[in-house]
């Protein structure tokens, strides 16, 4: 069955992103907002979720797991907070929140090995090197500019597009069983419950994962790699080469000795 | 919908057994480590509080719910400069994320068949059974406990206590690295992420992996020492000459609930030392390794496994008292010249060997097999120890050499050396 774009999902979603788009501008941190306006743009934010959930639920891509709905509103909530708050250290803590909820939800869908590595690999390694250069670059208050979003209409209004079309195009997929088998996502596994618990949730499949990625994807994995080694030591040599003697010192610290 | 499911209700009752018991056996090692230290400092330590209104004494076994008691009543004093909601949230974060840990980990082998109905046979102690990524799981967990510290240190907004939570976090993001190399080594000789299939690998095998992998092992231990802060690597805390740490402006429950989880790290690192290295339930001619027990078996792999955490968690506290502080650039030079590399050649003769076996097990005997993939570890423990013995200085004044830097002080500090 195909949908027409201004059904009634499709009018509720549009509905929820010009919402989204509203809150988001009325929201954003800014040299003067009022009271009013936040409080505004809070309810408006509160409307787009609710009914965000509904087109969703009307579309057929929510369905009623307790711990999935409050997982993804978590996920959802604090990844707006990250970009509503002024604080750079509360921002940083609001999308670790994200991130977990993230977590959650990949759990929760059974994708196991993704929803620990985002918590090992976000959160756990690059999200702790942000808080230490956060709190150690915020000594007394911050500048002005720092605490302001640039450009508040523009970026709301591209984010609440780019999350319509995407739920638009997921919403259209779950729907649409022609659409899936005809389209590039023919291949796409969670159209297939059964393909999909045969492949991904059955017991070894970090073992499957394992094998694609060193086997098939062996190449983009060993140059993500030599990429990374490249940056730390061209990362090494700038400091090593400004401060010559301080680097000196600190190599023959600790274990060797004149 | 809201009648909990019989599965729900199984992992629910194991969660309560194991928090339960955790918070116990946490207050009660806080009493061993005392007993302990004063055994080794040739003192009574804690023997008075027994039952409470009477004169019995109990060997002092009631210490725990006094200092419990004490420490819950007193004022939970919130400093008027502090960011109050990390500053709550911190405590709260750590704990839960230590105790989160035990999600993954077993704490047994398994029940003998019950016959419930909807519950699937046998029942593993372990809370999350169908958890496919376990070791990643306490990994994860571990991470997050950065947070508590690192928040807990900024939220005092406190010099003592801020830099004291940037000293220990930066201990636990380096020292994480080696504890992964260690891990690795075993993940790739059992091939599964899930803790109780190594025990069971171990167990099938009957080589328990400290023999099979002791570089491996050396390295684990050694970061899990620092990932648990307990000394030689408390620099996070060291009470007696850096001021505390990170939880210098805390006091009542909150502190308390960052020295739980800090306590509870320690037993994690026991557990997984136990699980990865030492064979978990497993002791060879009394347990046996099939999946089918009886009661009595279940009872003793249980009593097993308990005693093995027992001692890693003694020898946690001996080694508090055999081993003097390291500085902080000693710790990191130790995280990334020594532990580091020797992680990586524990890792790579361990790849090497897990590739190859199949093969050499085609074309050599079995005794031949098992000499090599024995010894080829333990000549890279040898190796390994006699390079690092050879690299590191036998003069015993190994402080950081100063030149002169930009600061007048620099200056000064150097000319007041030569």
């Amino acid at each position: 069955m195909r949908i027409p774009p201004f059904s009634s999902p499709g009018l509720l979603l549009a509905g929820a992103v010009t919402l989204t788009a509203l809150a988001l501008w009325l929201l954003l941190p800014r040299s003067s907002s009022t009271r009013a306006a936040r409080g505004v743009g809070y309810v408006f934010g509160t409307v787009a979720l609710v009914a965000f959930i509904m087109s969703g639920r009307r579309m057929g891509c929510i369905g009623d797991e307790v711990v999935f709905s409050i997982v993804s509103i978590v996920a959802v909530v604090s990844g707006a907070a990250t970009i509503l708050t002024r604080s750079p250290v509360y921002s940083a803590i609001w999308f670790a929140l994200s991130l977990a909820g993230v977590s959650g939800v990949l759990l929760v869908l059974g994708a196991q090995f993704l929803g620990v590595a985002t918590i090992v690999v976000y959160a756990g390694a690059i999200l702790v090197m942000f808080l230490f250069v956060l709190m150690l670059a915020q000594p007394s208050g911050l500048a002005p500019y720092d605490r302001v979003s640039n450009e508040p209409f523009l970026s709301a209004v591209s984010g609440a597009v780019l999350l319509g079309l995407l739920s638009l195009v997921i919403g259209r997929m779950s729907l649409n069983e022609n659409f899936s088998e005809s389209s590039a996502f023919a291949g796409f596994v969670a159209n297939n419950p059964a393909l999909l618990e045969r492949q991904l949730l059955q017991d070894d499949h970090v073992a499957r994962l394992g094998s694609q990625m060193f086997g098939r994807h062996l190449v983009s994995v060993e140059v993500a790699g030599v990429l990374l080694l490249v940056s730390l030591i061209g990362s090494i040599a700038i400091v090593s080469r400004n401060t010559e003697s301080q680097s000196k010192t600190l190599l023959r610290g600790g274990l060797r000795d004149e | 919908m809201l009648i909990p499911s019989i599965t729900t209700l199984a992992a629910l009752i194991k969660i309560g057994l194991l928090v339960g018991g955790l918070m116990t056996a946490a207050a009660y090692f806080v009493l061993l480590e005392r007993w302990i230290a004063a055994w080794v400092q040739d003192r009574r330590g804690p023997n008075r509080v027994g039952i409470p209104l009477t004169n019995i004494r109990l060997f002092g076994l009631g210490q725990p719910f006094a200092d419990g008691l004490k420490i819950i009543l007193k004022e939970d004093f919130t400093p008027r400069h502090v960011d109050r909601v990390l500053y709550t949230a911190a405590p709260l974060l750590i704990l839960a994320a230590s105790l989160a840990i035990f999600a993954a980990i077993p704490f047994g082998s398994v029940l003998p068949p019950l016959g419930i109905p909807g519950l699937p046979d046998p029942i593993s102690l372990l809370v999350a059974p169908s958890l496919d990524v376990g070791v990643l799981w306490v990994f994860a967990l571990s991470s997050i406990a950065v947070y508590g510290v690192l928040l807990g240190g900024w939220a005092s907004n406190n010099k003592y206590g801020f830099l004291g939570g940037l000293r220990s976090s930066a201990q636990l993001v380096a020292y994480e690295i080696p504890l992964g190399l260690g891990l690795l080594g075993v993940v790739l000789s059992s091939g599964s992420l899930k803790l109780d299939v190594i025990i069971h690998a171990q167990a099938t095998t009957g080589i328990w992996n400290v023999v099979a992998q002791p570089l491996g092992f050396l390295v684990f231990v050694i970061a899990s020492f620092a990932e648990a802060a307990r000394l030689p690597f408390d620099l996070p805390e060291a009470e007696q000459e850096l001021v505390g740490g990170y939880h210098t402006e805390y006091s009542g429950i909150r502190l308390l609930l960052f020295l739980v989880a800090e306590f509870l790290h320690m037993i994690t690192a026991s557990f997984l030392i136990v699980i990865l290295f030492f064979g978990g339930w497993h002791l060879w001619g009394v347990t046996g390794a099939g999946s089918e027990i009886t009661w009595i078996g279940a009872i003793v792999r249980f009593g097993i496994f308990s005693l093995k955490v027992f001692s890693v968690i003694v020898f946690f506290m001996l080694v508090r008292w055999s081993w003097p502080r390291f500085r902080f650039d000693q710790l990191m030079n130790l995280a990334w010249k020594v532990m580091l590399p020797l992680g990586l050649a524990n890792l790579v003769v361990i790849a090497t060997i897990e590739e190859f076996r199949p093969q050499l097990t085609g074309s050599l005997g079995e005794p031949f097999v098992s000499l090599v993939t024995l010894g080829a570890p333990w000549a890279t423990f040898f190796l390994c120890w006699i390079t690092a013995g050879l690299l590191s200085s036998s003069k015993p004044d190994n402080r950081p050499i100063l030149t002169a830097g930009p600061l007048d002080i620099e200056q000064e500090l150097v000319r007041g050396r030569r």
